[in-house]
């Protein structure tokens, strides 16, 4: 087994601070890094001795045999536990979950975000399949903690499976209820699940706390659950690996994955990359970045997919459409340069707000504010192809326009969607609007 | 892209499209919309069709009974709860302002249009203008103008003065000269010219940049004549007595004009974007204010100047100078010329009509340096002496009375760019000045000249000057002309942005069109009017071919007016598009029954060589 490498800041807030020291000995659960502002508790994930503190980082080698028992948290009340064992938003944002319940609803909501939204992510619906049970109960104990009178799955339709267990493990949860969401990105943006569930559209600087509800990560629940029953720290994460693979470019669902793993060990795992690739993406297709063989999974870490090789522009003039959905500009560019384009302009999702930190938020997640006027614009600097980071409704009114004006449309995930074999993002032929479960259940 | 309710309010009677798909069932709100600001480039692209399409106002609050995709214009066919078509809100407002209308006045207004007109500037990068009149987008002719603007229309002349004041008062006598002829001392005998021999090596020598001098009197039989590029076109004129520019007599010659011309040691043409040499016939666009009339006879001399001073200030500005040394020649020989050959006596008053929309006139003239300089009142008409460059002054505002512009007060010294450059020719019969005096609706208060400096902070510093001296004229609107084009449109939309953000409608005037184009814009400049004459939009180097004409001059006054009654500006095309000056012209000449002849433009000259070459 190679070094894990687990990272000193896996979560929203401030870098934990490390309480080993190189050639300290640690077992799978035991404390390593403490917070020191916002932030959660980090562990080992596996046996063995730490040969490095860096400073982003603690290397520690695993011993030859590893065992499945790990260290306790201490028993304490349900929040406490939680706080303890280090959780945070599995879903990517990796907010503290301890810091995020500790709210009173007044009788709200807790909405379970199981929208998998990132296309070709299998975790998170696998997991509802197989540990529907479990989930639920780390539903209820949020619940419990944040004051909420009513939990609600929300789930695409499109996921049969998972929704018929989930039909059958709440049949007799007289306070939980399942949402059914089209098949469109990015119903699983916070705000959207909100807006879907509840039918209130927050603001992008809103917190879902101001409609008396929070959203929380189907995994997030898992491991309150583990937090709770088991005494578990948190220190393992599942993992989707898909895309360019020896085997196939099926996912592959890992489930708890120690954190520190590498990817080139994880992929490993899967099988091994099929050459040639053109980039590893950690994360979704949409708002992953891309990574090394080297780095190695956090918390937070929902897929890896090695991609095929990206097209060739020969230094033709490119034109991004950044969107609070898709990619940062920084990606966005990465992405053009990885084709050989050249950037002639730069335009922004006219709804695509920018917070204090710099992060892009949609205002109305999925729902489209037309995009003529940015093609206009691309058309008018010279942009003979556009790389468009949109969701799928904005991207269908991007091909209501561009092509038209003879600019050649990529979407960002392209070389990720002809990967794994799903269609691309270009028209939308679905509906927005599904049918609801009778009573939600 | 999708716009607020506040945007579709303002475009209620706007075509609806949908900004984005749409599913059946859904209501249709304001989200839902594209902006109508860039349907005109929509439609050049070929992405839209309007054909069908109900306005913004219809189709709010209707119910979408068919999954519609992004640009798809809204039609009948798709919705339920469509609004009947708003009335025309014009219909109703000229209905309720018949009252304080005269019968006439209320045959005027019922009978065709009224007056908005309407510029808009995409991005500061096009201009077009454009006079809604009646109802919007019906094509039936319904009044919209207000009652008072209307009355003011038709009862000009029942209305006048009582209060009128007249401030001052400026004659010019006209003589005729039928010949111009070189002898040995510079006089006029009867309508004969004369011009002493050897007067060259006077401005030869007294102009140490000055290398060669040579005069030639072009008379119509010889207009096929080669030329180098036109530098100025000046009146001959000079004052009687002591009176000052401005006032009092000044003697004139009819018949002929100065003109010089020039290049340096080197043949290098004095000039910078362009310029007019070739054959006279064909680089001159007669009858512009500040170009010569066909017929007249020229006394055109060719200065050559000190190589590569072609494009410093003191190059041209020694070409001026020397040359002046002939007209002022003429000048003292007008002043001894009996009464009796007076052939005909023209007054100028300036007149001051309190109570009446206080205007004031800007126009912006070139300072940068080079020869980017005008002479500000000289002595004599476009004289030399007693005048003070513009540049020396610190291109900051001067105040003059609209009869010193008409007086010569501007030696101009603006020989490039030849088809939008004033020539000193053009102040003497500025058109806007003139229409602005006679126009008994509006009180012309005065004429600012503002310099363009060439560096950027300095241009906002007299800018900023221009805001505060139009500030403190306590005035109800505002003209502000450029010529030229490029740098000079930099301080061009500051003046305006200066004089709009103190609440005071603005009307702006530049050749701007194709090639002129503006390249910066702010909020203010709303309303444009654009000199262009040129077939396609260009600098074409015809000499006074883009500036500003009695046209241009009648658009202009039609739109603040407009803007002062506070009419809206409706979102005009996004290209230029030279049929909205003609429509906008026909609106005027509706309102006012007077036919307005469009000038000629460069179509109507044999094709030279040059223009054969480059700009067909």
């Amino acid at each position: 087994m190679n070094n894990v490498q687990i990272l000193l800041r896996q979560h929203v807030g401030a870098p934990c601070e490390a309480t080993v020291k190189a050639g300290d000995k640690v077992k799978k659960g035991t404390l390593i890094a403490a917070p020191t502002g916002l932030g959660a508790n980090i562990f080992s994930s596996v046996y063995g001795t730490v040969t490095e503190v860096l400073d982003d980082r603690i290397v520690i080698k695993p011993d030859e045999k590893q065992k499945d028992e790990f260290v306790p948290i201490k028993e304490g009340s349900k929040l406490e536990m939680i706080t303890s064992a280090g959780v945070v938003g599995m879903g990517g944002a990796g907010f503290p979950t301890a810091v995020k319940i500790k709210a009173d609803l007044n009788g709200g909501y807790v909405l379970v975000n199981a929208a998998e939204c990132e296309p070709g992510l299998k975790h998170n619906i696998i997991q509802i399949e197989e540990n529907a049970e479990k989930t639920i109960r780390g539903l209820k104990y949020v619940m419990e903690i944040s004051n909420a009178a009513k939990g609600v799955f929300a789930i695409k339709k499109k996921n049969e499976k998972a929704v018929s267990v989930l039909r059958e493990a709440i049949k007799n949860e007289s306070n939980i209820t399942i949402h059914l969401l089209p098949d469109i990105y990015p119903m699983g943006e916070e705000r959207a699940v909100v807006r879907e569930v509840l039918g209130i559209l927050l603001d992008p600087t809103q917190l879902p706390s101001a409609a008396d509800a929070i959203v929380i990560n189907v995994e997030t629940l898992l491991r309150v659950a583990e937090a709770i029953e088991d005494k578990k720290p948190c220190f393992s994460k599942n993992v989707t690996v898909i895309g360019q693979l020896n085997d196939s470019n099926e996912p592959r669902v890992y489930m708890d994955v120690p954190v520190g793993t590498s990817v080139g060990d994880l992929i490993e795992r899967a099988g091994g990359m099929r050459e040639p690739v053109g980039e590893i993406v950690m994360g979704g297709p949409f708002t992953g970045k891309s990574t090394t063989l080297e780095d190695p999974i956090t918390k937070t870490t929902g897929g890896i997919i090695p991609t095929i090789e990206f097209p060739d522009l020969h230094g033709a003039n490119v034109g991004l459409l950044v969107c609070a959905c898709g990619g940062s500009e920084d990606r966005m560019r990465e992405i053009c340069a990885k084709m050989n384009g050249k950037v002639v302009s730069v335009a922004r999702c006219k709804q695509a707000a920018e917070m204090k930190n710099g992060a892009l938020k949609c205002e109305n997640p999925g729902n489209c504010p037309g995009q003529a006027a940015k093609c206009l614009q691309f058309k008018k600097d010279g942009a003979e192809y556009i790389i468009i980071g949109n969701c799928s409704d904005c991207s269908n009114t991007v091909m209501g326009s561009a092509p038209k004006m003879k600019l050649k449309v990529f979407h960002m995930t392209d070389h990720i969607m002809r990967t794994i074999g799903h269609p691309l993002y270009r028209r939308l032929t679905v509906s927005k609007q599904v049918d609801q479960l009778p009573n939600g259940k | 892209m999708s716009i607020t309710a506040e945007t579709a309010q303002a475009h209620a009677n706007d075509p609806a499209v949908l900004c984005c798909r749409a599913e059946a069932g859904i209501t249709i709100e304001a989200a839902n919309l594209e902006d109508p600001a860039i349907f005109d480039d929509l439609v050049d692209s070929g992405l839209l069709t309007l054909d069908g399409a109900l306005t913004i106002g219809q189709v709010l609050g209707a119910k979408l009974t068919k999954t519609c995709d992004s640009l798809c214009p809204l039609t009948a066919d798709v919705l339920e709860g469509v609004k009947e078509a708003a009335k025309p809100a014009a219909l109703e407002s000229a209905k309720t302002e018949e009252t304080p209308a005269p019968a006439p006045v209320a045959q005027v207004a019922g009978g065709t249009a009224s007056g908005v007109l309407k510029i808009h500037i995409g991005e500061g990068k096009d201009i077009d203008l454009e006079i809604p009149v009646g109802a919007l987008g019906g094509g039936t002719a319904v009044a919209e103008i207000p009652a008072g603007a209307a009355t003011g229309v038709a009862g000009a002349t029942a209305q006048v003065p009582a209060e009128e004041k007249v401030v001052r008062t400026l004659t010019k006598k006209h003589f005729t000269i039928t010949e111009v002829k070189r002898g040995p001392e510079t006089k006029i005998e009867g309508t004969t010219l004369y011009i002493r021999e050897g007067i060259e090596k006077d401005c030869i020598d007294n102009q140490e940049l000055v290398h060669d001098f040579k005069i030639e009197i072009i008379t119509p039989d010889l207009y096929h004549t080669y030329s180098e590029t036109v530098m100025d076109v000046q009146p001959i004129a000079t004052k009687e007595g002591d009176a000052e520019l401005g006032s009092g007599v000044t003697r004139t010659l009819d018949g002929v004009v100065m003109m010089l011309t020039g290049t340096d040691d080197d043949g290098v043409q004095i000039g910078e974007f362009g310029s007019s040499e070739g054959y006279l016939d064909e680089n001159i666009m007669w009858g512009r204010p500040g170009a010569p009339d066909k017929g007249e006879i020229f006394i055109k001399a060719q200065a050559t100047i000190q190589a590569k001073t072609n494009m410093e200030r003191r190059g041209p500005l020694a070409a001026h100078t020397a040359f002046d040394i002939v007209t002022q020649e003429i000048r003292l020989a007008l002043k001894e010329l009996d009464e009796s050959l007076v052939t005909s006596t023209e007054e100028f008053k300036q007149v001051r009509r309190p109570g009446k929309k206080k205007v004031v006139i800007v126009k912006e003239i070139m300072g940068q340096g080079a020869m980017h300089d005008n002479l500000v009142l000289p002595v004599e008409p476009i004289g030399v002496l007693g005048a003070h460059p513009n540049v020396d002054l610190g291109n900051v505002p001067v105040v003059v009375s609209p009869l010193e512009v008409l007086d010569g007060c501007i030696h101009a010294l603006t020989c490039i760019g030849p088809a939008s450059k004033e020539m000193s020719r053009h102040y003497w019969r500025e058109p806007l000045v003139l229409e602005a005096l006679h126009d008994t609706e509006i009180d012309l208060c005065g004429v600012v000249f503002v310099g363009s400096p060439q560096i950027n902070a300095e241009k906002f510093y007299v800018s900023k000057r221009v805001g505060y001296t139009v500030e403190a004229m306590d005035v109800d609107g505002a003209f502000v002309t450029t010529e030229g084009f490029g740098n000079n449109h930099i301080d061009f939309a500051s003046h305006i942005e200066q004089i709009g953000m103190r609440g005071i409608p603005v009307v702006g005037m530049s050749f701007c069109a194709v090639q002129g184009a503006l390249v910066v814009g702010n909020k203010y400049m709303t309303h444009m009017v654009d000199n262009n004459k040129s077939e396609a939009g260009i600098e074409n180097e015809v000499l006074a071919c883009n500036t500003l004409c009695t046209e241009d001059a009648l658009r202009a006054i039609a739109m603040l007016k407009a803007n002062m009654s506070g009419e809206d500006v409706k979102a005009a095309e996004k290209k230029w598009n030279p049929n909205v000056k003609s429509t906008n012209l026909e609106l005027i000449s509706n309102v006012t029954g007077e036919k307005i002849t469009l000038v000629d433009n460069e179509q109507s000259l044999p094709m030279s060589k040059k223009r054969k070459e480059k700009y067909s």
